[in-house]
């Protein structure tokens, strides 16, 4: 176990008002943070929150949209967001297409509202495209700030949520070796989603430091899915005398992308979203997103995957039976669980989880 | 192409089949007479030319059965760009109308069911589930859906289209084309019309080479004109609601819409629509009302309740309900105007990127004010359909605004296109009784 002190994004967000920083909400998935943060934004991240009474959003919502969207929007609507001075939502799926043209027409938040258009295959017109999507937004929040950084600055900003990226993924590869409840490994790599790059840096190589030679001698699974929330599920993993070794989650793996290669930054931003790790709202095929999945196996120890999803999220329902049977011909077992993030992991889910975990030990 | 397929195709489809179709349909339409059951007591008789039809999607499904090796043939969604295909000659399936097709014919249930068998949630559209059932098992009921060569999906009806699509390119092995359409929050930026229609430039190489030959672009000019021209004859149709008492209920229009969607670009189509256009002319000259006793006039927004139309059309009819304008079938209509024969593929870019499924929540509910207005509305109904997402977000402050500022009474009703679990036959009479009396 870590003593890491990790600020709350309660705490984030009035230290970085107090230094005059405007503050950004973010909805899920993919977004360029570092266009935010030239423009002196703290970007703070909504994945709901999980346990939030919904009652709110359920004026504006069907009862068939995600826990994740209905509760970002009541969380809004209860005025835990009234401290923001920008609300972003990029078009990851149709419920979040919904949500931002909700804002705009009829909620009319007053703080300034940025929707981002991402694009869903991966070639060069994908790239050109949301290039130009970027500088839309980039004068959008050059009028609201009152300045236009340059590409150099861009450029700087760039490059360290790059380094970042790298350090992130030396993260999860020295999974196995840090001294870490599966609740605590992630806690750290969530926090990327409020804090300010030096910080998670920071707390990042701490945490690197205390790796040990000595490999975590339990069974190591892969998560995917949107988010590990409510992170109950990674107790119970872990109280199986199993571990999550890596993830293939919305809210982490997927968005660690890689380096871009062009010099025009706004192509650069764009280059490493599209070719980012497969995700099932950028409509990837089943083969890289298989490929991508056993890769991550390959890559740990972990014995078998853990398709963990938030009720009415469809891009991920659709992958499921075809990507379970694509691993199953792989040697590599799966277990599709659905939960929603207002609620605790019932019995049954709890049951399963530990069967499937019981299940793979046997096997290898 | 296989001789055998070729004659095959040419007897079974061209000579006999076609044949004995239109036969049926010419006797049919000499001794007219409403189907059996028909409710002549309060609605008007069933639309003489609906038996053509009847006529083009049976010859439709007909040719898709012997159509393999003979044509190459293209699986695509609903809003997509087919003209290109189209100038190509390829057969062209459009799995939603075959899902609705299932539902009406309310098979839908057994078909999806094969699908969740093999691990697909309940929860995903059931158009989606209807067509990846109908893939698995080979269960329709037209006999024989033909294998595509190739697949295209637009996602300017939604996102789920492109996962739905990925399954079937999994399962089929055959390209995929996915045109992107930006969302588009209020105007569609100039980026946006420039990408799609380099994705529509780039999609003609694709298509070429399973169609195994080049696209002449006179022959695109002839379809897109076509194509606009049924569009606008479609257009015509229910813009002739507006008059008192209305001559064809939205419920009508969701059964003769189905020719705008799958056979838009074909000369029969634009020939169909001008005799129906013809007849619901007569019927405004004789004052004939789609219902007898025109009570009240209402608009529908969403997709149909495939297999609950006879129910709805009869219990609102019973009641002197008249649901004359549709926010569905209007958007086989109303972007005609942007379709530019001199320019086709700018044009397509534009055209594609605006169908209502594509934009705003506001701009949904000025189309419905605008309604509102144009036809002289007195309600709405909401259909808040579970496996549409982007169509009923946004409906529950919609319905607030058209009640509150137009003061237009205005009905959530809660159900779902394609499975028949989600309706109530019993709660939803008592949801819509209420929302007559709202309107008293």
């Amino acid at each position: 176990m870590l003593h890491v002190k990790i600020p709350t994004r309660k705490e984030v967000i009035e230290e970085e008002k107090s230094k005059g920083k405007r503050i950004a909400a973010v909805y899920p998935i993919h977004y360029p943070r570092e266009l935010f943060r030239v423009f002196n934004i703290q970007p703070v991240e909504v994945w709901g929150p999980p346990k939030t009474d919904t009652k709110k959003a359920n004026a504006h919502l069907q009862s068939y949209i995600c826990s994740v969207v209905q509760s970002g929007l009541s969380f809004y609507l209860e005025g835990y967001l009234d401290i923001v001075d920008l609300i972003v939502v990029p078009h990851s799926c149709d419920s979040l297409q919904g949500l931002g043209s909700i804002f705009k027409d009829f909620i009319k938040p007053k703080q300034e509202l940025v929707t981002i258009y991402l694009p869903r295959e991966k070639n060069k017109e994908n790239v050109e495209f949301l290039a130009n999507e970027l500088k839309r937004i980039y004068k959008q929040l050059s009028q609201l700030c009152g300045f236009e950084p340059d590409d150099e600055k861009l450029m700087e900003e760039i490059k360290t949520e790059e380094k970042i990226d790298k350090l992130v993924f030396k993260f999860y590869k020295s999974r196995e070796n840090l001294p870490l409840s599966s609740r605590e490994f992630y806690t750290i790599l969530r926090s990327r989603e409020y804090l300010p790059p030096d910080k998670f840096k920071s707390i990042l190589e701490y945490a690197l430091l205390h790796a040990s030679k000595g490999k975590l001698k339990k069974t190591g699974i892969v998560l995917s899915g949107l988010l590990p929330e409510p992170m109950d599920i990674l107790d119970v993993i872990d109280d199986m005398d199993a571990f999550v070794a890596i993830d293939d989650m919305a809210c982490c793996m997927r968005r660690v992308y890689g380096e871009g290669h062009s010099s025009d930054p706004f192509e650069r931003i764009a280059e490493r979203i599209v070719n980012g790790p497969p995700d099932p709202t950028k409509g990837n095929s089943f083969d890289e997103r298989f490929e991508f999945i056993k890769s991550l196996a390959d890559l740990t120890s972990a014995k078998g995957v853990i398709f963990y999803n938030v009720k009415f999220c469809e891009p991920e329902y659709f992958y499921h039976p075809i990507l379970k049977e694509k691993l199953s011909k792989a040697q590599i077992r799966s277990l599709i669980i659905e939960n929603d993030i207002n609620e605790p992991l019932p019995q049954q889910t709890i049951t399963r989880i530990k069967a499937f975990i019981e299940m793979i030990r046997e096997s290898s | 192409m296989g001789v055998k397929d070729k004659i095959k195709y040419i007897f079974s489809y061209k000579i006999a089949g076609k044949l004995l179709i239109e036969y049926n349909t010419k006797k049919t339409f000499k001794n007219f007479k409403p189907p059996k059951n028909w409710r002549t007591d309060i609605l008007a008789p069933s639309l003489r030319t609906g038996v053509y039809t009847k006529e083009i999607i049976a010859k439709h499904y007909l040719e898709g059965r012997y159509v393999s090796g003979v044509k190459p043939v293209a699986w695509v969604t609903s809003g997509a760009p087919i003209e290109i295909l189209k100038a190509l000659g390829f057969y062209i399936l459009y799995p939603e109308n075959h899902g609705a097709l299932c539902g009406a014919r309310k098979v839908a249930l057994e078909i999806s069911e094969e699908a969740e068998k093999k691990g697909y949630s309940i929860d995903i559209c059931s158009y989606a589930r209807t067509d990846i059932g109908a893939t698995l098992s080979k269960k329709t009921p037209v006999g024989k859906l033909p294998k595509p060569d190739l697949l295209l999906c637009c996602t300017n009806i939604c996102q789920t289209v492109l996962y739905w699509y990925r399954v079937l390119a999994e399962y089929y092995k055959v390209p995929l084309i996915v045109i992107d359409t930006p969302f588009v929050y209020d105007e569609a930026k100039e980026h946006d019309i420039e990408y799609v229609k380099k994705q529509l430039e780039a999609s003609i190489e694709v298509s070429e080479k399973v169609a195994g030959k080049s696209l002449s672009f006179s022959k695109l000019k002839e379809v897109v004109r076509l194509s606009k021209m049924a569009a606008e004859l479609w257009l015509e149709i229910m813009n002739a609601n507006k008059n008192k008492p209305a001559p064809i209920s939205v419920f009508d229009q969701f059964i003769h819409m189905a020719p705008i969607v799958e056979k838009r670009g074909d000369p029969e189509t634009v020939d169909f629509y001008s005799k129906m256009l013809d007849e619901i002319n007569e019927r405004i000259k004789n004052g004939i009302g789609a219902i007898k006793n025109e009570r009240k006039r209402v608009l529908w927004d969403n997709l149909p309740i495939w297999y609950k139309i006879r129910f709805l059309s009869e219990f609102l009819a019973e009641n002197g309900v008249s649901v004359i304008a549709s926010t569905y079938t209007n958007a086989w209509g109303e972007l005609a105007p942007m379709m530019d024969i001199e320019r086709p593929i700018e044009s397509m870019a534009k055209t594609y990127v605006y169908p209502i499924l594509n934009r705003g929540t506001g701009h949904k509910l000025k189309t419905m004010e605008t309604m509102v207005k144009e036809f002289d509305l007195d309600g709405a109904i909401l259909h808040s359909d579970r496996s549409c997402k982007p169509y009923s977000v946004g409906q529950m402050d919609q319905r607030l605004k058209l009640l509150n500022e137009l003061g237009v009474a205005a009905l959530l009703l809660e159900a779902d296109h394609n499975d028949p679990r989600a309706f109530a036959d019993e709660q939803i009479k008592s949801r819509l009784k209420a929302f007559m009396e709202m309107m008293d």
